[in-house]
């Protein structure tokens, strides 16, 4: 088939079943029909009923993925708009999120070495709570696999996504500048589109955290993982 | 000034496009270990806040970007099924790992921050 058709249609498709998701999770409300769970069920489920394979659907899909850059930058509008709460807070924000980059890289190393898995998943599993490209080259430079890594990094996104009504509840996490902090630290850009449709200066400071976190986990991964393992 | 939503909006997602190009020239540049996107988030808050470009140009563009920020991800994340393999049998227990992980992260990371906040909010 024509590669050109092929990507419009997944294109296409793939708006399709995000619209719809978004018309479900507005009269559904449900944690697990957040629009991107239902739109990403939807596609894998086309994809193995129709034995189509992730390659073919990325004929579409990464002129979506090539879009994830430009939406990144986009989260400086709502940044500048928060910035003078940021500036006051910013040590207590910086002060949670350097503790979430300890816990994260600790907690994910610790727990899968006692679990007897490789090395080389431990390495892939530590960097899991950053941006994927972040992600991947901490993985890349420790020893891990990168794909893997990805994967990794998916749970935290989506799992952290799935979760945080859960964790908020029980933990008492009430405040909007607490909750940005841990959704930022713990899930990534994934966890900051759920903060944001929440509220913008949760999504801001979770947008802030997910930068420092970036750098604070790849600054300290290396030399903590060389401790601990 | 602009009427027409489907022309400036892609125009600005564009502009955008430009500013994330600009950031991954700078990492490439420099060998940095901050990925190009979030260089041209930092680019676009130190242009908005020197006030070297006016919010008009970009806010309807960014605001739909934003808005849909999920949607970007979605190619990125159906591509575990390249890797469900992984977490057959024990490969659960990674599952597992993950969650717990993440769930300690964002309680203690948040609740440390919601307390040093609030005393600063009461002083």
């Amino acid at each position: 088939m024509n590669p050109a058709l092929v990507a419009l249609f997944m294109i296409g498709f793939t708006i399709a079943a995000y619209i719809g998701s978004l018309h479900l999770y507005r009269k559904y409300r449900r944690i697990y029909t957040t629009p991107v769970i239902v739109a990403t069920a939807v596609i894998i489920v086309f994809l193995l009923l129709f034995h189509v394979s992730y390659e073919t659907y990325m004929i579409g899909g990464k002129w979506i993925d090539r879009l994830l850059g430009p939406a990144v930058v986009a989260l400086a509008y709502p940044l500048y708009q928060h910035r003078e709460i940021l500036k006051k807070m910013l040590v207590p924000i910086m002060t949670g999120t350097t503790i979430g980059a300890v816990v994260g890289i600790s907690s994910g190393l610790l727990l899968s070495k006692w679990a007897g898995f490789s090395t080389e998943i431990i390495h892939s599993i530590v960097p899991k709570s950053v941006t994927t490209p972040v992600a991947m080259s901490i993985s890349e430079s420790t020893g891990g696999v990168m794909p893997l890594t990805a994967v990794f990094v998916m749970i935290a996104g989506i799992g952290g996504m799935l979760i945080h009504p859960l964790v908020m509840r029980y933990s008492g996490l009430t405040h909007r500048i607490g909750r940005g902090v841990g959704m930022g630290s713990a899930s990534h850009a994934i966890g900051t589109a759920a903060s944001m449709e929440r509220d913008t200066l949760e999504g801001s400071i979770s947008t802030v955290a997910m930068i420092l976190s970036a750098v604070i986990v790849s600054i300290i991964a290396p030399g903590l993982t060389l401790l601990l393992l | 000034m602009f009427k027409d939503k489907a022309i400036i909006i892609p125009i600005q997602i564009a502009m955008l496009y430009l500013i994330y190009l600009a950031g991954k020239g700078i990492q490439n540049l420099f060998d940095l270990f901050i990925p190009g996107s979030v260089i041209g988030l930092l680019i676009l808050f130190t242009l908005l806040s020197l006030k070297l470009v006016p919010e008009w140009i970009l806010q309807q563009g960014v605001s739909f970007m934003v808005r849909h920020l999920p949607f970007f991800f979605i190619p990125a994340t159906v591509g575990i099924i390249s890797y469900a393999y992984v977490f057959k049998g024990k490969g659960m227990l990674l599952i597992v790992i993950g969650l717990f992980s993440t769930a300690l992260v964002m309680a203690l990371a948040g609740r440390v921050t919601q307390w040093m906040v609030k005393r600063r909010e009461e002083a």
